[in-house]
C-alpha cells in the first residue's frame, strides 16, 4: 500500500513524556526545528498546522491517532511548494518505546505513491531535525544551524 | 539473491576528528558499542570487532578497504563463520563531513547486504542504537545501556 517510505530510529536518553512534549510544544520545536511551531488540539480528528516563525502555514494535516506518550499519527501536506502540495497528504507516525533509561523513537513518514518528492525531501531533513532534538534533550542545546528559519524561504 | 543497502545519517556536535577517533579508539567504543575495533587501519589490513567483556570474543571480521582520516573509512564486514564466503561479506562506509558550527554529519552506508538475511535484520536494528550512543558519548559524556 505504501510506495514511498522514510524510516528512522533514534535513541534518546529522556522519558517518553519529555520526548512527546519536545515533539509537539512550541518552546521546544522552535529550538531544533528551524524556529517552527505546531498548532493542534492533539486529539483524533483535530487539525494540525506547522507554522513558520512569521506565521505562515507551511504544512497542514489532521491527527489520526493519539496514544500519549506512546504513539502519535498524523497526516501532513506541504502547502508551500506546488509539486509537493500536489502529491497530497503524507502519513507521519511517531512510536515511542522505553528502553531502560532511554526512549527509542521510531519515525515513519510515508505516502501511497512511488518516487515521492515530498518523502525524498523529508528523508533529507528529518535526520538533522531529530539529531538536533536529541542534542537538546541530552545536553540542553540544540544543534547550531537548526535554530532559525532559513533566510529567503 | 538480491542485495540491500542500509543508510543512516546523524549529526553530531563534535569535530570530524573526534568522530573518527570515537570509531576506532577502544576506550570510546567500549562505552558506546560494547566492543573494540581492532586494526592498524591500513588499507588491506584485517579488522576484528571484539567483545569488551573480558573475553575478547570476535563477533565480526573484515578488511580495511579505504582509510582517509578523518573523512572516510570503509571496511568489509562478516560473521567469522561466514567470512570465507564473498557472498556473505558486506561493506560499511563511514563518511564524516564537517558541518555547520563545529559539528559533523556522519553518514553510515552498509551495502552488499543479502536482502532478508539475519545480518541485514541485525544491522538495521544495531546501527541506530550504536550511532545514537556514539552521539550521546561525544556530546554528553554519557552512554545508554545497549542490552535490554
Amino acid at each position: 500500500m505504501t510506495k514511498s517510505r522514510f524510516l528512522y530510529v533514534v535513541y534518546i536518553r529522556t522519558t517518553p513524556e519529555r520526548l512527546w512534549d519536545a515533539l509537539t510544544k512550541p518552546e521546544f520545536t522552535r529550538q531544533y526545528w528551524s524556529g517552527t511551531t505546531q498548532a493542534s488540539e492533539w486529539a483524533v480528528g483535530s487539525s494540525w498546522t506547522a507554522f513558520t516563525p512569521d506565521g505562515r502555514a507551511w504544512d497542514v494535516g489532521e491527527i489520526l491517532e493519539v496514544d500519549k506518550p506512546r504513539r502519535l499519527v498524523l497526516t501532513w501536506r506541504n502547502e508551500h511548494f506546488p509539486e509537493m502540495q500536489a502529491e497530497g497528504f503524507t502519513r507521519l507516525t511517531y512510536d515511542l518505546e522505553v528502553v531502560q533509561d532511554a526512549v527509542k523513537l521510531t519515525l515513519t513518514h510515508e505516502i501511497d505513491r512511488e518516487n515521492s518528492k515530498i518523502i525524498a525531501a523529508l528523508a533529507d531533513g528529518w535526520p538533522a531535525v531529530l539529531s538536533s532534538l536529541k542534542s537538546l534533550l541530552e545536553t540542553g542545546q540544540s544543534l547550531e544551524n537548526t535554530r532559525e528559519w532559513p533566510k529567503g524561504l | 539473491m538480491s542485495k540491500a543497502t542500509f543508510v543512516y545519517v546523524i549529526y553530531i556536535a563534535a569535530e570530524p576528528k573526534a568522530v573518527w577517533n570515537a570509531l576506532i579508539d577502544g576506550e570510546a567504543t567500549k562505552r558506546y558499542w560494547d566492543h573494540l575495533n581492532v586494526s592498524d587501519w591500513k588499507v588491506g589490513s584485517k579488522w576484528e570487532h571484539q567483545r569488551a567483556d573480558g573475553t575478547n570474543a570476535v563477533d565480526l571480521v573484515g578488511t580495511v578497504v579505504e582509510s582517509a582520516p578523518p573523512r572516510r573509512l570503509v571496511i568489509t564486514w562478516a560473521f567469522p563463520s561466514q567470512s570465507a564466503d564473498p557472498e556473505q561479506r558486506s561493506r560499511v562506509a563511514f563518511d564524516i563531513e564537517p558541518h555547520a558550527g563545529e559539528s559533523t554529519r556522519l553518514t553510515l552506508t552498509h551495502d552488499d547486504l543479502e536482502a532478508g538475511s539475519d545480518m541485514e535484520r541485525g544491522i538495521s536494528t544495531g546501527w541506530p542504537l550504536v550511532l545514537s550512543n556514539l552521539k550521546s558519548l561525544l556530546e554528553s559524556g554519557k552512554t545508554m545501556p545497549l542490552r535490554g
